[in-house]
């Protein structure tokens, strides 16, 4: 069995409210290897946001250890931590998030200033990863020149440019018609064919099921984790 | 790597600040209007301090001048010695001419007279000097020459007419020398014009042999006053010292306090006067840099706001990858951009301002290099320090909180 990319054991994360310690995360152990489509479902309260912000390194746990890609992420500063961001997470949001007074291919560098990598080759790795979703010739667009899809495009495209261990995404299609949103699971499926590892955090089962692997969260705590076929 | 970053913090600053062209050339006006005034204001000082400083150079290279009497008030310096009692005798004049310290000295007595050229009047004022005048009070004739020794020791009824007095009585289409003119009645002959200072005061001045002056138009025989040169600028302390306790001993007096006479030493006119100045200047560059603190202060406002609506923007940059660091210098760069082009700006306008007040204002300026160094530094500084803040609040946002701020 390979290594996996992200290993999580007994995670806890637990905020404290006053007089009341809110469980979020209670205990969760979850492994994913290169190369899975992984759901992470669950209504909203049952922690998987919280899980989600710790797999995408935006916190860190209360208990429990998590590794990713083999390198220890608890106990780290917030400055490692946008390291280990950079490097191993692609984030694609509901929202999409792209900063709008930059073009879209300022927007898919971002990620490549932030690696410290000079201007010419950023603006080359960023113009394939624009190409690879199908925006070549929008460049030079700004988001609000963009349809919803678009822009979503781009935000996948930015995700993968630092050609990240995992692409985490965030409800992807939350924000998009029916139509548009199965184009981009469809975009999901065709990139996890070609090998990128992918993590679907959502409420709505079915897109869930789109991935190859559920797994369910409730209280805090994964309740079942299995093929997709098995999920209801 | 760290200059990498600083040049990606740049075009992202430059970005931001085009993209509210409006809100952040307002902003950089404070630091404008700052910087301007330091440099003008300054300016204005330092041309004043200048301006004392070459008036009173031109009194005469390493001068001291002994007044007889006391001190009135606290001009050192008087332009008329022709109310002054005298008490300064020829034998003192020869005892100080033979101190070490002294390379020449000139005697001077004055009055206010009525001069006349054939049918025309001038009040002028009368100066009985010697020959020594013109080197130890660097004032030289441009026609004609002053008068000689032998003219002060034959007691010669020469005059030297000052430049307006000329003017006033003989005239551009006469030539001067040979011309006799009546002073209280007395005939003199002209044998020089001084050149112009500049200042009507000095220019409506005439001078005469003080053997002359005495005899003919004061009577007495005591001088108002005796110009000293020293032999160098480094030792005029020395040399006042040597002329008060020689006088002291000559007049049979125990002290200064008791004295006769006082010495009016151009280094503490010099130094009095510049010290005016450079309160003056170091007060209006006071005021200067109170308002670039002002500047800065508006710069650190709007930098809170920009910090506040760009949360979001913050959020989504350190999810990618952006260390506190990088946002802080993002920030931090922004802000130093903005206060150091109001700097700039400031200096080229203070400068043009400075250039207006004399051209257009006739005032004495000088822009020191000091001064527009001085100008830049704070604006950085201000854009460090009042960005700093701002900057640092942004670095501290935490990326969950700030990915969901609406």
């Amino acid at each position: 069995m390979d290594q996996p990319v992200i290993d999580l054991r007994d995670i806890k994360r637990h905020y404290i409210m006053g007089p009341t310690t809110v469980r979020a995360v209670d205990g969760v152990t979850l492994s994913i290897v290169t190369g899975e489509f992984v759901s992470i479902i669950g209504p909203s309260g049952s922690g998987k946001s919280s899980l989600m912000n710790i797999i995408g390194c935006l916190d860190t746990p209360t208990e429990g250890s998590y590794h990713i890609n083999g390198e220890t992420v608890q106990g780290l500063s917030r400055g490692r931590l946008a390291e280990i961001r950079n490097r191993e997470i692609g984030f694609v949001f509901q929202s999409f998030n792209l900063l709008p007074r930059l073009s879209a291919l300022e927007n898919v560098e971002l990620p490549l200033v932030y690696a410290g990598i000079a201007a010419r080759q950023r603006r080359e790795q960023a113009m394939e990863m624009l190409a690879k979703v199908g925006l070549d010739g929008r460049e030079k667009h700004l988001p609000a020149e963009l349809s919803g899809g678009q822009r979503q495009r781009v935000a996948i495209a930015r995700a993968l440019a630092s050609r990240p261990s995992v692409l985490l995404a965030d409800e992807p299609t939350g924000a998009l018609d029916q139509k548009t949103g199965v184009e981009i699971i469809e975009m999901f499926h065709t990139l996890n064919a070609e090998g990128s590892t992918i993590v679907l955090v959502t409420h709505d089962m079915n897109i869930a099921r789109q991935a190859r692997r559920v797994v369910r969260v409730l209280d805090g705590l994964v309740v079942s984790d299995g093929p997709a076929e098995d999920a209801a | 790597m760290k200059l990498f970053a600083i040049k990606e913090s740049a075009g992202m600053a430059l970005r931001s600040i085009r993209s509210n062209l409006g809100r952040s050339l307002l902003t950089t006006l404070g630091v404008l209007i700052g910087a301007g005034s330091l440099i003008a204001l300054t300016a204005l000082g330092n041309g004043a301090s200048k301006a004392v400083e070459e008036s009173l150079q031109s009194l005469g290279a390493n001068l001291l001048i002994v007044y007889s009497g006391q001190p009135r008030g606290t001009a050192l310096v008087r332009r008329n010695t022709s109310n002054i009692v005298p008490t300064l005798s020829e034998n003192d004049l020869e005892a100080i001419r033979e101190l070490g310290y002294v390379t020449m000295a000139a005697p001077e007595s004055s009055l206010n007279a009525q001069a006349k050229y054939e049918n025309r009047n001038a009040s002028i004022t009368i100066i009985g000097t010697d020959h020594n005048y013109p080197l130890v009070r660097n004032y030289y004739p441009v026609y004609g020459e002053f008068f000689s020794e032998s003219d002060v020791d034959t007691r010669r009824a020469v005059v030297v007419l000052g430049s307006k007095a000329a003017a006033d009585l003989i005239g551009p289409d006469i030539d001067p020398i040979g011309e006799r003119v009546r002073v209280n009645g007395q005939p003199f002959t002209v044998v020089g014009v001084m050149q112009s200072k500049g200042n009507d005061t000095t220019d409506n001045q005439a001078f005469v042999p003080i053997s002359t002056f005495l005899r003919s138009l004061s009577g007495g025989s005591k001088y108002a006053a005796i110009n000293v040169q020293a032999a160098d600028m480094a030792i005029m302390r020395e040399a006042q010292s040597a002329i008060e306790a020689e006088l002291l001993r000559l007049h049979g007096l125990p002290s200064m306090d008791a004295a006769d006479f006082y010495i009016a030493n151009q280094l503490d006119v010099l130094g009095a006067a510049q010290g005016t100045a450079g309160t003056f200047t170091l007060l209006l560059g006071g005021i200067a840099a109170i308002s670039l603190i002002v500047g800065g202060i508006g710069i650190m406002n709007i930098m809170l706001v920009s910090v506040t609506e760009r949360t979001r923007e913050i959020g989504v940059r350190m999810a990618l990858g952006a260390k506190p660091g990088d946002v802080l210098l993002q920030f931090l760069v922004e802000a130093v951009i903005l206060s150091v082009s109001g700097g700039v700006l400031g200096i080229a306008a203070g400068v043009a301002a400075a250039w207006a007040f004399s051209r257009f204002g006739g005032m004495a300026v000088a822009v020191s290099a000091d001064a527009v160094l001085l100008a830049f530094m704070f604006s950085l500084v201000t854009g460090l320090f009042f960005g700093g803040y701002p900057a640092f609040r942004a670095s501290r946002l935490d990326p969950i909180e700030a990915l969901r701020y609406e």
